[in-house]
């Protein structure tokens, strides 16, 4: 079964800071050719490595975020390896690039010099800060673009410091950002044969979620505090979301709302509450038209969240995800990932995926797509490249170099 | 609404019917409208969308759906169509809404459309090469389908709620926003335009299904492989990470003021040394290179604190960029409004005329497409353009409007 973009080529030569757009085009199709540079690029140096052994061939950072890629490798700061990159660039649709904005240009391999070796071309730029600007030049990590999209501010507890969120969160929005974008390039490029340059900000990336921070800035001048397990997420005050209980931790977001009690899954934790006699704040007020957080007193509040806290704590994981399975309750244990393997929703959906060219001695499982489609299939395939693994297949298979030539590159560091 | 600017835009052209609601239905389709495909939004005046009754600022009102800033951010550039879709006579307009799009975007409890009669296949009756985008917590299919859920219900289940946070403390989320309800339209947004293209070439409509869960997982893609490979469950760091030290957040002059410093190489360890002006600690045996300031990582954070506590955030950032230090100040929702020069010369917010909360503030696009950059549209007010969608896109006759104003379809 064909892909969504099958027959469509991308050049990639991000860092992990693009990682992401590459692995996406290449799980809907895209046939991606990673270009690293002779030796390999220093992003496959991050942890966590196979066996713990660091060796830039053994990152599982590295084998995670560069699925469905064949991977080459070529010197572009030298004229042959310019040489080479603009006959594959004459065979491209994309090309995806997270180099300090300039340098390709300086390179001689701007968009300016792409789109006239190819001016169907799409470059899509994926850097901290967009390729204009007083801080176009400013080094970034995920932490630091974090840190400036707003978002930070708001996640952690008010008596220490903002905390990140899981993995480098801030790449993998910019990456989904930036596949968006290509495709929505190419989609007008099919129809128009116009291609174009797509410049993709880390930092605004992530601040697109900051919409309710912005706008409660900006209409009422007051900011939203950083409360940890609290959520102000479509609230006017505080709510508990992330409760302890007895085996870690559960995801329950206590809400208001029209309905008696407030919403449906409130209706199903009192009924709990009343079954094993516990405490029910639900019958400490008047809710049964509905439950308005925001005219509710704070110590009102603080006492629904002390009674469920402690109904919580007296339950596992497990029988407060049961009993949401069985009742509309809404509730989760918070999975590491560990559990989420054995998650029986993402069996069903067949959703983990071994991938060609595994190691014989790594039968590894992949997060296998990102959405299904009907008449298209769209999984991860192909197991990340190896440095240089397909220099072959590319120079001699396609651009028809010698064995002798590609040696005589070899030993000049070219490839 | 669209004919002032004659750029042409990179969707123009696609018709979008869209069910979408909340914030991930929301924002699908907000990404095609902001670049050219011309989505009407369905709504209802029976049941409004939270974003439409949402008083998080004082200018919102408990009856006007139209002052509401949280509606304008998600649903910019769209049209606005209020139908009763329950209403015996609403299928006349539906109907012929169908045979007009090329997308249909939902987000309903997985289920609810087919009950209504309005499921894929229904729909591909009346147009055989639909398109059908259906957004969900745990996707269409499986035990948990059924299961309804807030954003925060991906997060924890994926696992990546896990990872963040202290390693001392349960787990946290941003109070201010989500992630998987904004994640999420992305893919299917892509998954859409790419249909379209895939249409174009072959002719078959197609059916996607996205899960939040499922593209929540992907993000923590690394920790998956670590378990199967090493045995090892990663929890949650706090700031730290393995290939960098210092890398973390520090107190700065002012109130909850911080600058994000993070230092991977050697290069950059005597930088940033030198910004500090070499005090004798760094030249202390016990943060001579990455592995051991990783393991006296404490020790180290309370004396970079100490140089930063004494100055503003903007002035530790400025110094150690200068000299080649990746630093950031941790931005509040002031400086991104009104501080930020990048984000203030890239144009990130731009400031839209409503006729009711007048001139908002709006994030663009973060991804700009430089020959045909989106231009982005204040929101539709509820029910907004039901006239000219009736009787100018879909022609019918102003009297047939009329009949079934007067029914009640238009609630």
């Amino acid at each position: 079964m064909d892909s969504l973009l099958t027959g469509y080529r991308a050049l990639d030569l991000t860092d992990e800071k693009g990682f992401m757009c590459g692995k996406i085009l290449g799980a809907m199709g895209v046939d991606v050719i990673k270009i690293e540079k002779p030796g390999g690029d220093s992003s496959r140096n991050i942890f966590p490595y196979v066996n713990d052994v660091q060796d830039p061939e053994q990152s599982l950072y590295w084998l995670a975020f560069n699925t469905d890629k064949r991977g080459i490798t070529l010197n572009l700061k030298n004229k042959d390896g310019k040489d080479l990159f603009t006959r594959l660039v004459q065979r491209a649709d994309f090309v995806i690039e997270s180099f300090q904005p300039g340098y390709m240009e300086d390179l001689g391999l701007g968009y300016g010099a792409l789109s006239g070796i190819n001016p169907r071309i799409i470059v899509t730029s994926i850097t901290p800060f967009g390729q204009s600007g007083p801080y176009a030049h400013f080094k970034a990590s995920n932490l630091v673009t974090y840190a400036m999209s707003g978002v930070m501010m708001t996640n952690g507890d008010l008596d220490r410091a903002p905390v990140k969120e899981a993995v480098d969160v801030t790449y993998y929005e910019a990456g989904a950002h930036a596949a968006l974008g290509t495709i929505i390039a190419h989609y007008h490029r099919e129809r128009t044969g116009e291609g174009q340059q797509v410049d993709v900000s880390i930092q605004e990336s992530t601040a697109n979620r900051d919409s309710i921070n912005l706008y409660v800035w900006e209409f009422d001048k007051r900011f939203l505090q950083r409360t940890g397990n609290k959520s102000l997420v479509g609230a006017n005050v505080p709510s508990q979301w992330i409760w302890p209980c007895k085996d870690g931790y559960i995801f329950w977001a206590f809400r208001g709302g029209p309905v008696p009690m407030g919403t449906p899954g409130n209706q199903a934790l009192s009924k709990w509450l009343d079954e094993e006699g516990a405490e029910n704040p639900f019958k400490t007020v008047n809710c049964s038209k509905g439950l308005d957080m925001a005219s509710l007193p704070r110590e009102t509040l603080d006492i629904f969240e002390s009674m469920l806290g402690r109904f919580f704590l007296m339950h596992t994981r497990q029988e407060i995800t049961e009993r949401a399975f069985q009742t509309g309750m809404q509730a989760w244990g918070v999975s590491d990932p560990a559990e989420v393997m054995k998650n029986p929703q993402l069996d069903a959906r067949a959703f983990w995926k071994k991938v060609e060219n595994s190691e014989p001695n790594q039968e590894i499982l992949y997060p296998g797509y990102f959405f299904l489609c009907s008449e298209t299939e769209n999984f991860i395939k192909r197991q990340a490249p190896h440095i240089g693994e397909h220099n072959e297949e590319i120079y001699i298979g396609e651009l028809g170099l010698s064995k002798d030539k590609i040696n005589v590159l070899k030993k000049r560091g070219i490839i | 609404m669209k004919t002032e600017d004659k750029r042409i835009q990179a969707l123009e052209g696609v018709k979008v019917l869209d069910f979408g609601w909340a914030l991930a239905g929301s924002l699908n389709t907000k990404h095609l409208a902001d670049h050219g495909a011309q989505v009407i939004r369905l709504e209802t005046a029976k049941r409004q969308c939270m974003t439409r009754t949402n008083r998080q600022v004082s200018i919102s009102s408990r009856t006007n759906p139209d002052d509401k800033p949280f509606f304008l951010h998600y649903n910019t550039s769209k049209y606005s169509l209020t139908l009763d879709i329950k209403h015996p006579r609403a299928r006349e307009v539906l109907d012929r809404l169908i045979q007009w799009a090329d997308v249909v975007n939902e987000n309903f409890m997985p289920g609810t459309l087919t009950k209504l009669g309005l499921g894929y296949e229904d729909i591909q009756k009346i147009k055989p090469d639909i398109i059908m985008v259906s957004t969900s917590i745990f996707g269409q299919t499986g035990p948990y389908a059924h299961m309804g859920g807030v954003d925060g219900m991906g997060n924890a289940i994926s696992g990546r709620l896990d990872l963040s946070g202290w390693p001392d403390r349960g787990p946290v989320s941003p109070s201010s926003c989500a992630f998987g309800d904004d994640i999420l339209p992305l893919f299917t947004a892509m998954a859409i335009v790419a249909a379209l293209d895939y249409r174009r070439k072959t002719g078959k409509g197609q059916y996607i299904d996205g899960a939040m869960l499922e593209v929540c997982a992907n993000q923590i893609g690394p920790a998956f492989l670590d378990w199967q490979a090493n045995g090892r469950i990663q929890t949650r760091n706090g700031n730290r990470i393995h290939e960098a030290s210092p890398h973390g957040v520090f107190p700065c002059k002012g109130d909850d003021r911080w600058c994000a410093i993070s230092v991977f190489t050697d290069e950059e360890w005597k930088a940033f040394c030198g910004v500090l002006g070499s005090p004798p600690w760094t030249k202390e045996e016990r943060f001579r290179d990455l592995a051991s300031r990783r393991t006296n990582e404490d020790e180290l954070e309370l004396f970079i604190a100490e140089w930063t506590s004494e100055r503003d955030p903007q002035e530790v950032m400025r110094l150690m960029q200068k000299a080649g230090v990746c630093a950031g100040i941790v931005q509040d929702a002031r400086d991104l409004m009104e501080n930020d020069p990048q984000l203030k010369e890239r144009n990130f917010l731009l400031n839209l005329k409503h006729p009711v909360l007048g001139v908002c503030a709006h994030p663009t696009p973060p991804y700009k497409l430089l020959k045909t950059p989106a231009q982005v549209k204040t929101a539709p007010c509820l029910g907004e353009h039901n006239d000219f969608i009736c009787t100018r896109i879909l022609g019918m006759p102003d009297e047939k409007f009329v009949e079934l104003l007067q029914e009640g379809v238009f609630q």
